[in-house]
């Protein structure tokens, strides 16, 4: 089809003023990833020139045992944190989609947190789970429960970390909240004249209604899961034990301390096929139980 | 009219050529006070010559990433502040300059140094950095916990047996069974590999000597103390202790009645200590047929990358820098210990040392030197190690399991270097 010179022009116009984001993407976005394929098969330093050694990368990391305990620990951290904090940031939001005084205070507070940068957000909880003169244990300790020694137990470490990430559901919080907004009042009021209980409107109606936000939720959540860095590398830096080694501390050690950047880019690449597979699962999920307003999903 | 004015557009070009000084820009690591030392001997040099104009950037080494991305990128600065970690892996990638030859014109030799550092930092022979400044580490009591527990204060133990007795003795839990205060806990592994006459790395053979059956025997004596005292609640009693640079030290506290100790913690006392606080320092005790007075030495060092366009300038300021006086000058703001033997001698150190001081310094010139080998392969070595410790800890594997993995591991890392 022939294209006339003004929608040409037009084109070039548009290209151009695409073209400093492309360039970002392009180097550096698209060419690292590209680049770190290439040197996830050679031995490389991160400071001399790679040389190509096949699959070895490859084969000696499923012989390295903190590779294993950081894929364990990164996918226990979001099996179990992931629902827990999506739970709980959708009971949140419900709870603030209601009717109550100070709505908008309470908004706020519950989103204060997840405002907070994440350092000085690690360095506080760091002294709220410390095992003695921490306020967690303290309060445990006034109601008669067991004190944990959270992070310096490896039993307990990955129970507090997840404890620390729930402390910023606030994000997905306001989202769910914005997702309330969007559901048509006249569902509800059709339910009621049905004369569907809260329960009821809320596995009918709502839950099927915020599928595609909850969808985002989650795929958010598992990439932030698989990536999650600051928090373990001040809370933990790996410890007790290996017990909160995960895959992208593991990485980041691997290629800016050890000087292994092409084992690092190995790495990296599987962690892309884990988090491809967990996102995979959950989409065909929500194609399944979801509601997408009859679009195909 | 034309004339005069070409004399004297002559004369400006021939005054910038006479008198321009080359510029060139120092990476230094150092805040505050040490930082500030550094800058006033900057500025003396920049003062007492005119060829060379050095500019002095404040870049905390961190975990080097940003400096090795600058160093293997085309614009770096002249002169940079490494871990001594570092060196091997930036130099042997060609990011570094060789220093022997720049040595050799200058008459630097392996005599002027301390013995053993001359090797620190470098790998078969090349030099690639120079150490600023040096640390190590002793033994440290608490005299006023002896005296409490009927030790002589004025004796630490005399060897390993006698330092377990004594720790079992001035170990505290209170009725709950949490621990109050340790005796003492063994933290730097490999000082006692040393201590117990192991090695970590053969510099003849270029082998590795992770399972040497010394390193075996002082990983599990150790281990013995993890397992004596309960790991999950050292874990938990550690937790409570505060910054090493404030008064909260869990050494001066009490908290801890005997520490490995770092010859800076000898400012922090000064510092954050009782001024009445008593306490000694002497070389770790050494079991029986073990090694006496070992020093492990670790630190940073400066060097010039290979993208320096005034590597001649950059290395006359380090001649000059690292040159005894002004290295005695420098260690003294920073409570370390200059690396060469005569600004050790100068009185610019000799008069700002601190009380027990001398101990350290015994160590180095007359003990068993030894400094963590400087490899290819960075860290990685230091992390296997501390691998091993943790599983001999938990009981998962045995300090001879444990060490012959980090030695097979470090050997195949190695193997591809070459």
């Amino acid at each position: 089809m022939p294209v006339s010179k003004a929608r040409r022009r037009e084109i070039k116009i548009g290209v151009l003023f695409l073209s400093p984001w492309l360039i970002g993407l392009g180097v550096f976005t698209a060419y690292p990833i590209i680049a770190s394929f290439y040197f996830s098969f050679t031995h490389y330093s991160g400071l001399s020139a790679p040389r190509w050694i096949g699959m070895d990368n490859y084969v000696q990391l499923f012989s390295d045992p903190l590779f294993g305990k950081a894929i364990y620990n990164t996918i226990y951290l979001a099996i179990i944190g992931i629902p827990l904090a999506q739970v709980l940031s959708l009971m949140t939001a419900l709870l603030l989609n209601s009717k109550v005084r100070f709505l908008s205070i309470f908004r706020t507070l519950y989103f204060l947190p997840s405002i907070v940068p994440a350092v000085a957000a690690a360095l506080l909880w760091r002294w709220f789970l410390n095992p003695q003169f921490g306020p967690v244990n303290l309060f445990l300790e006034t109601i008669g429960l067991p004190t944990p020694g959270w992070l310096t137990d490896p039993a307990w470490s990955k129970p507090g970390l997840i404890l620390t990430s729930i402390w910023g559901i606030g994000g997905s919080m306001v989202i769910y909240l914005a997702g309330l907004h969007n559901i048509p009042t006249e569902l509800y009021e059709a339910a009621d004249l049905d004369g569907a209980g809260k329960i009821a409107k809320i596995f009918s109606i709502t839950l099927p209604m915020l599928s595609p936000v909850i969808l985002f939720n989650v795929v958010m959540g598992i990439i932030n899961s698989f990536q999650s860095f600051t928090s373990v590398f001040i809370m933990t830096g790996g410890g007790p034990e290996n017990s909160t080694l995960v895959y992208a501390l593991s990485i980041y050690r691997n290629a800016f301390q050890f000087y292994r950047m092409g084992y690092a880019s190995a790495m990296a690449w599987i962690l892309l096929v884990i988090t491809s597979v967990a996102v995979f699962i959950v989409f065909r999920f929500f194609g399944r139980y979801g509601y997408f307003g009859g679009t195909e999903q | 009219m034309k004339k005069r004015l070409f004399f004297v557009m002559g004369f400006v070009l021939v005054c910038v050529v006479v008198f321009s000084r080359t510029e060139i820009t120092f990476w230094y690591a150092w805040g505050g006070d040490e930082g500030r030392a550094l800058v006033d001997l900057v500025d003396e040099f920049n003062r007492g010559q005119n060829q060379i104009l050095v500019r002095p950037v404040f870049v905390p080494i961190g975990q080097g990433e940003k400096i090795n991305a600058t160093l293997v990128g085309s614009s770096t600065p002249d002169v940079v502040t490494i871990w001594d970690w570092m060196v091997v892996p930036l130099g042997e990638s060609g990011a570094l300059r060789e220093l022997n030859h720049f040595l050799d014109l200058a008459g630097i030799t392996e005599s002027d140094y301390l013995d053993g550092v001359w090797d620190y930092g470098s790998y078969r022979g090349k030099k690639f950095a120079l150490p600023t400044t040096l640390n190590t580490y002793a033994f440290m009591w608490n005299k006023e916990l002896f005296r409490e527990f009927g030790l002589d204060p004025d004796h630490p133990p005399a060897n390993t047996e006698e330092l377990d007795r004594y720790a079992q003795l001035l170990f505290r839990e209170d009725t709950r069974g949490n621990i109050r205060r340790l005796g003492f806990l063994p933290n730097i592994s490999h000082i006692y590999f040393y201590v117990f006459g192991g090695q970590l790395w053969d510099s003849q053979t270029e082998e590795v000597t992770a399972n040497h059956p010394n390193n075996i025997a002082a990983m599990d004596w150790i281990a013995s103390y993890y397992q004596k005292f309960n790991l999950q609640k050292i874990r938990v009693f550690q937790a409570t202790w505060g910054e090493m640079a404030s008064s909260y030290n869990p050494f001066y506290r009490g908290q801890l009645a005997i520490q490995e100790a770092g010859q800076w913690e000898l400012l922090f006392i000064q510092e954050f200590a009782r001024p009445d606080f008593e306490y000694g320092v002497a070389p770790f005790p050494a079991p029986e047929g073990g090694r006496e007075k070992v020093a492990y030495l670790n630190g940073s060092f400066w060097a010039i990358p290979t993208g320096s366009t005034a590597p001649d300038e950059a290395f006359a300021f380090l001649e000059w820098l690292t040159a005894p006086s002004q290295s005695a000058r420098f260690a003294a703001a920073l409570s370390n210990i200059p690396p060469r033997i005569e600004a050790i001698n100068d009185p610019a150190f000799q008069n700002a040392i601190l009380p027990n001081m001398e101990v350290y310094l015994d160590m180095l010139m007359d003990g068993y030197v030894y400094f963590f080998p400087t490899l290819p392969v960075g860290l990685f070595y230091m992390e296997e190690l501390n691998q091993a410790l943790q599983y001999v800890q938990s009981g998962a594997k045995t300090s001879e399991e444990a060490l012959d993995d980090v030695q097979q591991a470090i050997q195949r890392e190695l193997r591809k270097y070459q």
